[in-house]
């Protein structure tokens, strides 16, 4: 238990100093310095939801829409943030492999961290904002936000955990990345509720995995005023099955990395 | 002790690959100076590489019985992003060392003053240099792994490194890869030379420089 005790003290201090020097290195010491990392998921969910709000109407199936955009876009803007981050995360930390007590799965892990504690701080701070405005409700089922709000986070782990190693064998997988994320959004169930869809698309809707923990996350903060619908089998089987095809790739380019 | 076993590295280059070496076995006991020679790209930086962990072996194994640097050369083991001291922070957390011991040690050893303020990418490699060296002494190995490019500095430099280097630290473990046969000579017990993908061993220096200028 010793050496368990001794290599978990050493992971903690290789995720904080990591965590620190990305957070210097990304937004600096000036002015409001690691704040920085929620403004951008605050901008989006804020700016769409005010557009959306004046294009169409206060409220959308009996919900606020500012509400409802927000709290649809700032998980995505995490997805969308930690996929970006990941790729040629390798190479671009490349020097940091001097140091052999840090990891390649260390990088991922920590720019995953910085966006989902930039996200959550968003979330608050929008929640907070828009509920003084009256735009926003008292969660009906926080703790069926916090899970909804977990699987959606593991299901982005792993998949940048596959995506990251693959980035560093091939360029292609870069190319194509934005459009990718462009064309994924209509099957993120950021804008749509399951139940508005027919029920052909609804089955269909069910197979990607950002669908479920999301209706999870809309029925904890608006409960019965939506009618959600979720089955979680299709985002923890995918999670488990990236999870571990991610380990095993990111093992593979570690060998064959090549460190300047 | 540090133990590699049939060792061999490929890259791929082009097509095809590049075999840097192939089935190199080689023990560094405590306290042994080492020196590796062989003509530029024999795989001189890429055993050092292997041995610090920086990149992994194609095949063969290495074990690590003692404590080991990382390999000193430019660039690595720094980011050039961050300031002198912010660099000396990381190391500090990292190896879970005081930053006040590792801030007065890097201020005194380097000399750079105001300079550590500035991002390490506006260093000239002799400050770069002077960094690495500073920082690598901070924290104490059983093994240093030295490249020869970092020996650019000026004659005080050298001075210093060889006082730290040699003089304080004479009872640690040392690889040195140089084509300096002074270095060679004056530092080390054995040397290797690195030729076509094989590594020899030479426990006399003298023969092993013979041969290294005779390639």
């Amino acid at each position: 238990m010793a050496s368990f005790a001794a290599a978990w003290r050493i992971q903690r201090r290789v995720i904080s100093a990591l965590m620190i020097r990305e957070l210097v290195t990304r937004f600096g010491r000036e002015n409001i310095g690691f704040l920085w990392m929620m403004v951008e998921p605050l901008l989006f969910a804020g700016l769409v939801g005010i557009t959306w709000r004046y294009m169409r109407g206060p409220e959308e199936h009996g919900v606020s829409i500012v509400a409802f955009v927000a709290s649809g876009y700032i998980p995505l803007t995490l997805f969308r943030h930690a996929i970006i981050r990941c790729t040629r995360v390798f190479s671009v930390n490349g020097s940091l492999l001097y140091h052999r007590q840090i990891k390649v799965l260390d990088f991922i892990f920590v720019r995953f961290l910085i966006e989902v504690v930039g996200s959550m701080m968003a979330f608050v701070f929008i929640g907070a904002l828009l509920f003084a405005l009256n735009e926003f409700p008292i969660p009906a089922d926080l703790g069926a936000v916090l899970e909804g709000w977990v699987i959606y986070c593991m299901f982005t782990f792993s998949l940048c955990l596959v995506l990251a190693p693959l980035s560093e064998m091939s360029e292609v997988l870069e190319k194509l990345m934005p459009v990718t994320l462009y064309i994924m959004i209509p099957f993120s169930g950021t804008f749509t509720m399951v139940s508005w869809l027919t029920p052909a698309v609804q089955n269909f809707m069910l197979y990607s995995p950002f669908v479920s923990p999301m209706e999870l996350i809309r029925y904890g903060l608006f409960g019965d005023r939506v009618h959600a619908i979720w089955d979680l089998t299709v985002p923890i089987g995918t999670t488990i099955v990236f999870t571990l095809i991610g380990l095993t790739l990111c093992r593979r380019v570690r060998r064959m990395l090549v460190v300047e | 002790m540090i133990r590699c076993d049939q060792l061999s590295k490929r890259y791929p280059m082009g097509s095809g690959h590049k075999q840097v070496f192939n089935n190199l076995d080689l023990r560094i006991c405590p306290g042994e100076h080492v020196g590796l020679l062989g003509r530029n790209g024999a795989g001189k930086t890429t055993l050092i590489k292997l041995i610090g962990g920086v990149e992994m072996p194609t095949s063969g194994r290495i074990r690590r019985d003692m404590s080991v640097s990382w390999p000193l050369g430019f660039g690595g083991g720094f980011q050039g992003s961050l300031t002198g001291y912010d660099n000396a922070r990381f190391i500090a957390r990292i190896y879970g060392r005081e930053y006040e011991d590792i801030r007065d040690f890097v201020e005194d050893f380097t000399e750079l003053g105001p300079q550590l303020k500035m991002p390490v990418k506006t260093y000239s490699s002799g400050m770069k240099a002077r960094l690495a060296f500073a920082l690598s002494l901070t924290i104490e190995f059983d093994c240093y792994l030295i490249d020869e490019v970092i020996m650019v500095g000026d004659a005080d430099f050298h001075r210093k490194c060889h006082y730290e280097l040699f003089e304080k630290r004479g009872d640690r473990a040392l690889i040195l890869a140089s084509h300096s046969p002074d270095l060679i000579r004056e530092f080390c017990d054995r040397a290797m030379v690195l030729h076509e993908g094989q590594g020899r061993m030479y426990s006399d220096v003298n023969e092993a420089l013979e041969i290294y200028s005779a390639l």
